[in-house]
């Protein structure tokens, strides 16, 4: 069977992650979420999966390539130019990018299965297809109940006692909202849909298509089931993300690495004296990683590859990315250190060069000096601060 | 490098008019309380409720300020915003100063 994912969006409201990656690349824990689709797809039989791409597209399709390491085939449809050697996207809306691959091969030539990069899914594909099959649909949406706040954040639909969708709103206000029922963007279409798409423009699923078809008399249905759903469409998601699977919240969800103490999980090759070292889990630490004696460190955190943790740094519920070195005198508490950004879970962040904290956290692989008032106030820090 | 004082009984509240305290306006900053300094003994509230970013010298500047301040009176630091007070915690400073959510708390932490 076959399937697109969606991956072509800038991940705008994550930046400033998705200045380097996209969106479906972030990783939760250690694994590109896009990479917990695809092996979920797989599990459920679906092995040709299409992903159309823009925004640093070579990020996903180097990864991913042609599908062989995961099991499937897999390939891309690239939106944009490459102008002066720089990937420029351009991007088409996802119904767009799904007209665009079957006007170039016809790919879509049976019922498939359409989700976004940006959300972890465990849906039962096979319990939505038969409800998509019996109803004879043309398009069936997974629905999900949200808390009332939340509507404002998705397209929100009402559905009559079949599951037959009557209405659509596309992020309404919370008290103009039909129900609390919301599109989680995940879709069975049959090839038909392409009559209702135009070519070679924009277009999207959730805002013209699905009314489109229904202006047109045709009949399409949501269904609502239990599924983990973890949206990371924002860097709060993303964070709380983090959180419920390092809590183990998330059915299914087996943490990377060996667990050497309880609730602490590590990769190999990593430097670190156990009883020198306060850490409470859940916490992660990535391979190669050394943590130095007196460092502190409380979870849920995340402490990616190659990181250098100073003896005496502090870190309470921190995500950090490959390559993070936190000196002995920085006090992380709810940070993300990401592409030299330090990242709050509101998404605000400080810009670490332009703060001139380098000698708080930096790459550990920069070995370039720091200035002579930076390493002044270090020294004077650790007098003062450091116990 | 823009200052507003105003005495608060025998203190004196200094509220930084800037939106960046940082290399460029450190030395100014530094000068001008020092001033309020010279003319004799006083504890200061730095009001930095304006103060929308601090670096690395913003921070020296201030931690330099509390070394010079006299003996028997106090620097209070009050009213920071999201991304100064953060700076404070990420570099532990937050455990050296007194720090205070308002002018008010500030200057009744001093009188106590």
């Amino acid at each position: 069977m076959k399937a697109m994912i969606l991956a072509a969006g800038k991940g705008t409201r994550v930046r400033p992650i998705t200045h380097v990656l996209p969106k479906p690349m972030i990783p939760l824990v250690r694994k590109p979420v896009m990479e917990f689709l695809v092996e979920h797809l797989k599990a459920h039989g679906i092995n040709k999966i299409m992903v159309n791409t823009s925004h640093l597209a070579p990020v996903i399709e180097e990864y991913f390539r042609d599908g062989d390491r995961f099991g499937v085939q897999m390939a891309y449809s690239f939106e944009g130019d490459l102008i002066g050697g720089q990937i420029e996207g351009k991007a088409i809306g996802s119904a767009g990018g799904m007209k665009k691959i079957q006007d170039f091969s016809g790919f879509f030539d049976e019922t498939f299965v359409v989700l976004c990069g940006d959300a972890l899914v465990d849906v039962d594909f096979a319990e939505v297809l038969r409800f998509h099959r019996e109803r004879k649909s043309i398009a069936t949406l997974v629905l999900r109940d949200v808390p009332p706040d939340d509507v404002s954040k998705y397209g929100v639909v009402q559905t009559d006692a079949s599951g037959r969708i009557v209405r659509f709103q596309e992020k309404p206000a919370r008290d103009q909202a039909v129900s609390s029922t919301i599109n989680t963007g995940i879709y069975v279409f049959e090839p038909e849909i392409f009559q209702y798409i135009p070519s070679g423009v924009e277009f999207d699923i959730g805002g013209q298509l699905l009314p489109e078809l229904v202006r047109n008399g045709q009949s399409i249905y949501g269904v609502t089931l239990p599924f983990a759903w973890l949206d990371i469409g924002s860097v709060p998601d993303y964070w709380e993300a983090t959180s419920l699977l390092l809590r183990g919240k998330v059915a299914g969800f087996t943490m990377p690495g060996n667990e050497v103490r309880p609730g602490v999980h590590c990769g190999i090759n990593v430097q670190i004296a156990w009883d020198r070292t306060h850490i409470e889990g859940p916490v992660y630490i990535g391979s190669s990683t050394s943590v130095g004696d007196g460092a502190t460190i409380i979870g849920p955190t995340v402490i990616g590859s190659g990181c250098v943790i100073q003896p005496g740094a502090e870190l309470r519920e921190c995500i950090l990315a490959d390559y993070t070195r936190i000196s002995s005198v920085a006090a992380l508490e709810q940070k993300l250190i990401f592409g030299s950004k330090c990242i709050d879970p509101s998404g605000r962040y400080l810009d670490i060069e332009e703060s001139q904290i380098r000698w708080l956290m930096d790459d550990a692989r920069n070995k370039e000096n720091l200035s002579e008032s930076e390493l002044l106030l270090f020294e004077e820090v650790k007098n003062l601060a450091v116990s | 490098m823009k200052l507003a004082q105003r005495k608060v009984g025998s203190n004196i509240v200094l509220e930084v008019l800037e939106a960046r305290l940082g290399a460029d306006k450190v030395e100014a900053f530094k000068d001008a309380v020092a001033r309020h300094l010279a003319a004799g003994p006083v504890s200061i509230v730095l009001d930095l409720s304006k103060v929308e970013f601090i670096d690395s010298s913003g921070l020296g500047a201030i931690l330099s300020i509390l070394k010079r301040m006299p003996k028997g009176c106090e620097l209070v630091l009050c009213a920071t915003t999201d991304p100064v007070a953060s700076m404070f915690k990420l570099t532990r400073l937050d455990r050296v100063f007194t720090m205070k959510k308002t002018v008010d708390e500030a200057v009744s932490a001093l009188s106590l």
